[in-house]
C-alpha cells in the first residue's frame, strides 16, 4: 500500500497548463526524490498531495495519500488529512515560522487543533524539541523563531512535522536556504526520523546529488511532466534521459574525478511554453523530426522507465 | 536581559518624544516672531489697548527680551500649566480649552472607533475574499479617502438632520446617551476619510500577509481557516494597522475644526477656527502646543506597544 498514489496528474490555471499526467508513487518506509528545475512543476507535485493548489487551479487525475482521496475530499477531510496523517516541511524555515508568534505555539498550534488539551501538548512540544535535537527546550519553546539560526529553526519545522505523526512526509527543498554543514545534519535528522517511524518521504529537491544520497528512488521532472525514474543508484550509473544526463554533467561531482562541467543549453521551459512532442527536444543534442511529433510514451530502459525515442543513445 | 534591552529602547523612544516637543515648543513660540512689524500689533490684533496692557502683552510674551529669555519665560510659564490670558474671552487659555476637551475628546474617540471597527472589517473581508467584494472595496476606500471633511458634513447634514431628521443638527447635547446621539453625525462625518485610509492599508497588510509563506504552512498543517484569520493573518498586520490608526487618532484632532464649526458643537476645534478669525494668539498657541502633544504622545504610545505585538522591532536595536 503506498502512502502516497499520484496518477495522471493534469494541472492547470485558466488557459496555462502548469502539470501534465504526472504519476508519482511513495511507498511506505520509502524515500523518493523529485528533482527539477524551478518551474519543472515538483512543487506543484508535492502540493499537490496536501490537496494544495493554486487559486482557481483545474485539476484531473487522482491523488491518494495516506489513504484519502485528495481531489474527492471536503475541507473536513483534508483539514484531517493535515493534521494527522500528512505533513509538509517547507524550503525557508523563517518564512515558514510565523515571526510574531512564539516557537512553543507553532508547534503546539497543529496538536491543539486535532483536539490534543492544552497541557499534554505543551509536553509533546518539548518531546519534540527535544526528539529534533534543540538543547533547553523549555527555553526554546517561550522563544521567538529570530532567536534561532536557520538550521536550528528548520529542526522546529521538522519537529512540527513530526507532531503529527504522519504517515508522508513532504520535504519541499528542506535544505537549500540552509549553510552546507547545516543541510546535511537536517538532511540526517530527517532520515534517521523516517527510519524510526516508518514514514513514507517525497523528497523535492534540484539538487541531483542531494537526492542520489537520500532517496531510495527518484523521478526527473522536466516542464511538467516526468521524464524518468528509476532507483537511484541506476539512475547515477546509468541515465536513460538526456536531460537527466545533461543534469549530471552540469553539476560538479565531488567524487575526485574532474570530469568537465558542462552547462545545458537554453533555459528551463514551463509546461505551457515547451514545444509540441518532447519538451525537452529544443535543448537536446540527440533530437530530430521523430522528437516533434509526439510526448514520448513512458517506457523501460534498463532499470529507468523513460518518456524518451532513444534511451540507448544516451546510455548503450 | 532581555527585559533590559526593552526597557532601554523604550527609555530612548521617551526621550525621543521628549525632544520633538521640545522642537516644536520653539516652533509655536518662534510662529509669533515671526508675524512681520511688531508682533505686540499681531496679538492686540486691532483691539484699543491701554500701554499697561500692552506692557503687560510685551512681557507675558517676552517681547522686552532676546529670544532665548523671552521663550524661556513662556515655557516657564506653560510648564506651570499657564498658557495665558485670551485676548477675546479675557479668561485664562488653560480654562477655555480644559472646558472644550471633553466634547472634543469624545468626538476624536468615537470617531477613531468608528474609522478603526468599519475600515478594517472592510480591509479583511475585501482581502480574504478577493474579487468582486475587493474591487467594490477599493472604489469605497478611495471614494472615502477623497471624501473632504465638510463636504461630508454638509451632506450627511441635508440627508440625515435636515431631511429625514433622525439627528440633530447642532449643540454637543447633554447626558451621556444624548451626547454620543448629537455626535454620531459630526463622528460620522470625520471618520470617512480615516475609514478610507484604513481600508486600503488595511487591505494590503491582510493581503500581503495571506500571500506569506507561513500562512500556506498554516494551511499545509490543517489549521482550520478562521484560525489561520486571527493567528496568523490579522495578528501580523496589527503593527502596521495601529501605526496607521496613531497617526490618524492624531489628524482627527486636526478635522475637529472643521466638523466642530459645521455641526455648531462648542469644541476645542470651533474654538481654534473663532480663536484665528479674531486673531487671538494665546489661544491659537495654545491649543496648537495641545495638538502636538496629542500627536506625540499618541505615537509613542503605539511604538511602545508595537514590540508586544512584534518582538522583532526591538531585535533590530542595540544588541544584547
Amino acid at each position: 500500500m503506498n502512502v502516497l498514489d499520484i496518477a495522471g496528474l493534469r494541472l492547470s490555471v485558466g488557459d496555462v497548463p502548469l502539470l501534465a499526467d504526472v504519476t508519482v508513487r511513495v511507498g511506505r518506509a520509502e524515500t523518493v526524490g523529485l528533482v527539477g528545475e524551478s518551474g519543472s512543476g515538483k512543487s506543484l507535485t508535492s502540493r499537490a498531495a496536501l490537496g494544495m493548489f493554486p487559486r482557481g487551479a483545474r485539476v484531473t487525475g487522482h491523488v491518494t495519500a495516506a489513504g484519502v482521496d485528495v481531489l474527492a475530499a471536503g475541507r473536513g477531510a483534508l483539514r484531517d488529512l493535515r493534521r494527522t496523517r500528512a505533513a509538509m516541511v517547507f524550503q525557508d524555515p523563517r518564512a515558514s515560522i510565523n515571526p510574531v508568534r512564539r516557537v512553543g505555539d507553532y508547534l503546539t498550534e497543529g496538536l491543539r487543533a486535532s483536539g490534543v488539551p492544552a497541557r499534554e501538548a505543551a509536553a509533546r512540544a518539548l518531546d519534540l524539541l527535544d526528539q529534533v535535537g534543540i538543547r533547553d527546550p523549555g527555553r526554546a519553546v517561550r522563544r521567538h523563531p529570530h532567536e534561532f539560526s536557520g538550521g536550528m529553526l528548520q529542526r522546529v519545522v521538522i519537529a512540527g512535522a513530526l507532531a503529527a505523526e504522519p504517515d508522508l512526509l513532504l520535504a519541499d527543498e528542506p535544505t537549500t536556504a540552509l549553510d552546507v554543514t547545516t543541510q546535511a545534519e537536517v538532511v540526517a535528522l530527517l532520515k534517521r526520523l523516517q527510519r524510526d517511524r516508518g514514514t513514507g518521504m517525497l523528497f523535492v529537491t534540484h539538487d541531483l546529488d542531494l537526492a542520489a544520497a537520500v532517496c531510495d528512488r527518484v523521478y526527473v521532472m522536466y516542464a511538467g511532466r516526468v521524464v524518468e525514474e528509476a532507483p537511484s543508484a541506476g539512475l547515477f550509473r546509468a541515465p536513460a534521459h538526456p536531460y537527466t544526463r545533461a543534469l549530471l554533467e552540469a553539476s560538479p561531482s565531488a567524487r575526485g574525478e574532474r570530469a568537465e562541467i558542462r552547462a545545458i543549453r537554453g533555459r528551463p521551459r514551463s509546461l505551457a511554453e515547451a514545444p509540441s512532442g518532447c519538451s525537452f527536444r529544443d535543448r537536446c543534442p540527440l533530437a530530430d523530426d521523430a522528437c516533434a511529433r509526439k510526448v514520448p510514451d513512458i517506457r523501460p530502459h534498463g532499470t529507468s522507465l523513460v518518456a524518451c525515442l532513444r534511451p540507448q543513445e544516451v546510455t548503450p | 536581559m532581555k527585559a533590559r534591552t526593552l526597557s532601554v529602547w523604550a527609555a530612548r523612544r521617551a526621550l525621543g518624544a521628549a525632544l520633538t516637543v521640545l522642537v516644536a515648543t520653539v516652533v509655536v513660540y518662534g510662529a509669533l516672531r515671526l508675524v512681520p512689524g511688531d508682533p505686540v500689533v499681531a496679538l492686540s490684533a486691532g483691539r484699543r489697548l491701554t500701554p499697561e496692557q500692552i506692557e503687560a502683552l510685551r512681557h507675558r510674551h517676552g517681547l522686552d527680551r532676546g529670544f532665548l529669555q523671552g521663550y524661556l519665560s513662556w515655557i516657564g510659564g506653560v510648564l506651570r500649566l499657564d498658557l495665558g490670558t485670551s485676548l477675546n474671552y479675557q479668561t485664562s487659555v488653560m480654562s477655555l480649552i480644559t472646558g472644550r476637551l471633553g466634547v472634543s475628546g469624545l468626538l476624536i474617540l468615537y470617531s477613531a472607533t468608528l474609522a478603526a471597527a468599519l475600515g478594517t472589517a472592510v480591509a479583511l473581508v475585501s482581502a480574504v475574499r478577493g474579487g468582486v467584494a475587493d474591487r467594490i472595496a477599493s472604489v469605497l476606500a478611495a471614494a472615502a479617502t477623497a471624501t473632504p471633511t465638510f463636504v461630508a458634513s454638509i451632506a450627511l447634514l441635508a440627508l440625515f438632520s435636515i431631511g429625514l431628521g433622525w439627528f440633530p443638527a447642532t449643540g454637543a447635547g447633554t447626558g451621556p446617551a444624548d451626547r454620543l446621539w448629537h455626535l454620531t453625525l459630526p463622528a460620522v462625518a470625520m471618520a470617512i476619510a480615516a475609514f478610507g485610509v484604513l481600508a486600503r492599508v488595511g487591505n494590503a497588510a491582510f493581503a500581503e500577509q495571506l500571500g506569506r509563506e507561513h500562512v500556506v504552512a498554516a494551511r499545509s498543517r490543517g489549521v482550520g481557516t478562521a484560525a489561520v484569520i486571527r493567528r496568523h493573518v490579522v495578528r501580523n498586520a496589527l503593527a502596521p494597522l495601529l501605526t496607521v490608526v496613531g497617526v490618524l487618532v492624531a489628524s482627527l484632532f486636526v478635522g475637529t475644526a472643521v466638523v466642530e464649526t459645521a455641526f455648531g458643537l462648542d469644541g476645542v476645534g470651533s474654538l481654534l477656527v473663532t480663536s484665528v478669525s479674531r486673531r487671538d494668539f494665546p489661544v491659537v498657541q495654545g491649543i496648537a502646543l495641545i495638538g502636538i502633544a496629542l500627536f506625540v504622545v499618541v505615537n509613542t504610545l503605539v511604538d511602545l506597544v508595537l514590540p508586544l505585538i512584534d518582538p522583532r522591532v526591538t531585535a533590530g536595536g542595540p544588541r544584547r
